[in-house]
């Protein structure tokens, strides 16, 4: 499983970057049509990738910016008018 | 979006409190959302939050227009977590886990009716299990996977906010990629 080469491990980490120059895609392309391991070891790191971009959208609690604005520091004029 | 934000940012600079609560708005959920994906608690991931509104309230006065807004205010976010994450105990993960699971029940957006109680459970456990994954990446693997995956940041943006080299970002990214095969590529 882990014995092919660090050099096809990094490529793929390029072309999920989206940053992979054209040369090391053929090769990557060619040998992803041979290896079985690595096809492997790619559709997991895809996979992994979708499972985190799969997460739902999570929202502040309600009442978020009320608490936010009550803990701010008072301006002068109104800590003037509370004495 | 960026120069409506500007403006309110004059305002507040200006004194008017009231501006600060538009830009709490406009950003609340994406930096909970940061912190909680981060930290794995919602009372915490709020704690954090209404902390990093604090401090951009506080230090509006260094922000740089030419800047973006929401990379400085992430900024001050992720800065916050890193260092609850280093001062949490060696039992920190154990705790992640269960706050998490909490946190995950009450947000998760899996509708309350209208579906199969075998698929929501399905669904909540797969997503409780995905984010247990992300708090256990070291933080500085964690964070960019967040910034990543959840926020949808490109690696630009990322080492321009956190100031780390372009290829630092890529190495922790492809390092944090290969922790989560490791338990979520399995499954």
């Amino acid at each position: 499983m882990d014995a092919c080469s660090e050099r096809m491990i990094l490529y793929m980490h390029e072309y999920l970057d989206e940053d992979i120059p054209e040369d090391h895609k053929k090769i990557l392309e060619h040998h992803l049509e041979t290896c079985r391991a690595c096809r492997q070891h790619f559709y997991e790191l895809k996979k992994s990738i979708f499972y985190v971009q799969s997460l739902p959208n999570i929202q502040a609690p309600p009442g978020f910016a009320s608490r936010v604005m009550d803990k701010l520091p008072k301006e002068k004029k109104r800590v003037g008018a509370r004495r | 979006m960026e120069a409506i934000v500007n403006r309110k940012i004059k305002q507040v600079m200006k004194g008017d409190q009231n501006a600060f609560n538009d830009i709490v708005e406009i950003y609340k959920d994406k930096v909970f959302q940061i912190c909680f994906r981060m930290i794995g608690s919602r009372a915490e991931a709020e704690d954090l939050a209404q902390e990093t509104f604090i401090r951009a309230y506080v230090n509006i006065w260094s922000f740089k227009q030419e800047r973006k807004f929401s990379s400085w205010l992430y900024r001050i976010a992720t800065n916050l977590c890193i260092d609850r994450i280093r001062k949490k105990k060696p039992d920190f993960y154990l705790d992640a886990e269960i706050s998490g699971t909490e946190g995950l029940t009450l947000y998760s957006t899996v509708p309350a009716e209208g579906k199969l109680p075998e698929m929501q459970v399905e669904t909540l456990e797969m997503q409780e299990m995905i984010q247990r994954e992300i708090l256990k990446l070291p933080e500085k693997y964690r964070i960019i996977i967040v910034l990543k995956y959840i926020e949808e940041l490109s690696l630009n943006e990322i080492s321009e906010m956190l100031d780390i080299p372009l290829g630092t970002v890529k190495t922790r990214i492809h390092r944090g990629r290969e922790a989560l095969r490791k338990q979520l590529g399995k499954l």
